[in-house]
């Protein structure tokens, strides 16, 4: 599982101090699955020094399934806004997702 | 109550210059800028720089400049935002007047960037993000987060990479009048559309590139014909999954309201803009977040011309980043350098009816920060 933090409705993976909108520590957290949908996506062509070694790869932001959070993680294989993607690994710190059904099946069903 | 004006501009060609140190450029760009206001004596300077310890390895700027100008044993200080550096340098001269300190004031920014790889200068540009992040373990570069933009708003609006080229050619148009800026080759859309791609869906000409250069400006409360109406400044997310709107900036709508309201205008009294270009995306997003064109819209205002020179409300009539360049800390106060001039009426790509209201929005990091101000011809 992952964790979320919330407080007035807003949700995210980053735990911040404090909740920028009721001044109140930020105490609650929830579990969510490692699992969601690909919000956005880049292919990375140039990359910095410490990832050379691994380019082209492709970046995306995740949205996380039954949360308002999103997460930024690594993906495997090509991919396409929509495709559902599950969290395979996590590599020196990252996140690595791999695409478990694409945008257009689920069109199609 | 204080009101600070603009006495003096200074700016270097921006460009490679393998021969010139980060000193140079610094001294070079203040030396203009106090010449065009005649060398009136300063009481302080800030400089803007971000790479400066990293890639040149050169700290204490403010205290180099004071130095080698010889301007006496003055206050001075460094301020770093990213790539809004300059903007926040410049800002911080305005407040050190309107606090009464100060009467007059140098603020010049610099950067010298070309001798570095672009691998290291990629490595030392993501300091501008969160490093402490799964995020960045992730491989996510400041171009990527840019590229990861791109697709959604693509995929929500339904604009196309011919849309952000078209910022791209404007810009580089906008800059083949202007001998100062580093790319004055003619392109086409074709060749933009088709240049090797960096973070897709941004290819080379959506991406500002590597720069050496500096900028300057005098600011005094002594009046002049140019009045800083307002400066303002905002935070934003510092990371990609914290966004509550990947399609929004709100430390740039932030700005821009805060700016506005201070000066009492609207955007619809702007009558030109330099605005923090560093993407083809970005402007696109930031002339929908100053209010110029509705959310979701921009891509349709680039497609009708209406940001170009005699467009509606022109946009970097300088050339902006992606063409003038982008030497980091010199960013904000070239924007201002190149605003002067067109309110002046001497400017490269000179508005047909001479602006009489102006406004200048620098970025810097994924959103992080954002400095707006408005000037006025008076
Ligand atoms: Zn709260």
């Amino acid at each position: 599982m992952m964790k979320v933090y919330e407080c007035c409705g807003i949700e995210s993976v980053t735990k911040k101090v404090y909740c920028s909108s009721c001044g109140k520590e930020i105490t609650n957290e929830i579990d969510v699955p490692e699992e969601g949908t690909v919000y956005s996506y880049t292919v990375i062509q140039v990359p910095p020094a410490q990832f050379a070694h691994l380019a082209p790869y492709t970046v995306a932001l995740i949205q996380l399934k039954n949360s308002k959070a999103k997460v930024t993680a690594r993906i495997l294989e090509s991919v396409a806004i929509g495709d559902q993607v599950k969290l395979d690994s996590i590599v020196d710190g990252a996140y690595v997702f791999k695409k478990v059904g694409s945008s257009k099946v689920l069109h199609n069903s | 109550m204080t009101t600070v004006y603009v006495h003096g501009i200074g700016m270097t060609k921006f460009g490679s210059f393998e021969d010139k140190s980060l000193k140079d450029l610094l001294i070079e760009a203040s030396i203009g800028a106090l010449k065009d206001a005649n060398l009136p004596k300063i009481d302080a300077v800030f400089v803007g720089n971000f790479m400066g310890g990293t890639l040149s390895n050169q700290e204490i700027l403010g205290a180099i400049v004071a130095n080698d100008l010889g301007l006496g044993y003055i206050p001075t200080a460094k301020l770093e935002g990213a790539c809004a550096s300059g903007g926040i340098a410049l800002r911080q001269g305005v407040l050190s007047i309107l606090s009464g300190e100060y009467e007059n004031v140098l603020v010049v920014g610099a950067e010298k960037m070309k001798h570095a790889s672009t691998a290291t200068v990629t490595q030392f540009i993501n300091t501008a993000m969160d490093q402490s992040t799964t995020e960045k373990e992730a491989g996510l570069t400041f171009p990527g987060f840019f590229g990861t933009v791109a697709n959604r708003y693509m995929y929500e609006t339904g604009a196309q990479k011919e849309h952000l080229a078209k910022v791209a050619l404007k810009n580089r148009e906008n800059a083949m009048n202007n001998p100062l800026a580093q790319f004055q080759k003619p392109t086409s859309i074709e060749e933009i559309v088709n240049a090797r791609m960096v973070t897709d869906p941004l290819g080379l000409f959506d991406c500002s590139p590597i720069t050496d250069g500096a900028a300057a400006v005098v600011l005094s409360s002594k009046p002049s014909n140019i009045k800083v109406r307002a400066s303002s400044q905002s935070s934003g997310p510092t990371l990609m999954q914290d966004a509550i709107d990947l399609l929004s900036l709100p430390a740039v709508k932030i700005s821009g309201e805060r700016a506005y309201e201070k000066a009492g205008l609207g955007p619809e009294d702007i009558d030109v803009a330099e605005i923090h270009d560093c993407f083809s995306m970005t402007e696109i997003l930031s002339i929908e977040e100053l209010g110029f064109f509705p959310k979701l819209e921009g891509w349709k205002a680039v497609e009708a011309g209406e940001t170009k020179v005699g467009g509606r409300i022109p946009v970097n009539t300088s050339g902006g980043l992606l063409s003038k360049g982008h030497p980091i800390g010199a960013t904000g106060i070239s924007q201002i350098y190149q605003l002067v001039r067109q309110l002046r009426g001497n400017a490269p790509n000179q508005l047909a009816k001479q602006p009489k209201i102006a406004l200048a929005q620098n970025l810097g990091g994924t959103g992080a920060y954002s400095v707006v101000h408005i000037l006025e011809r008076v």
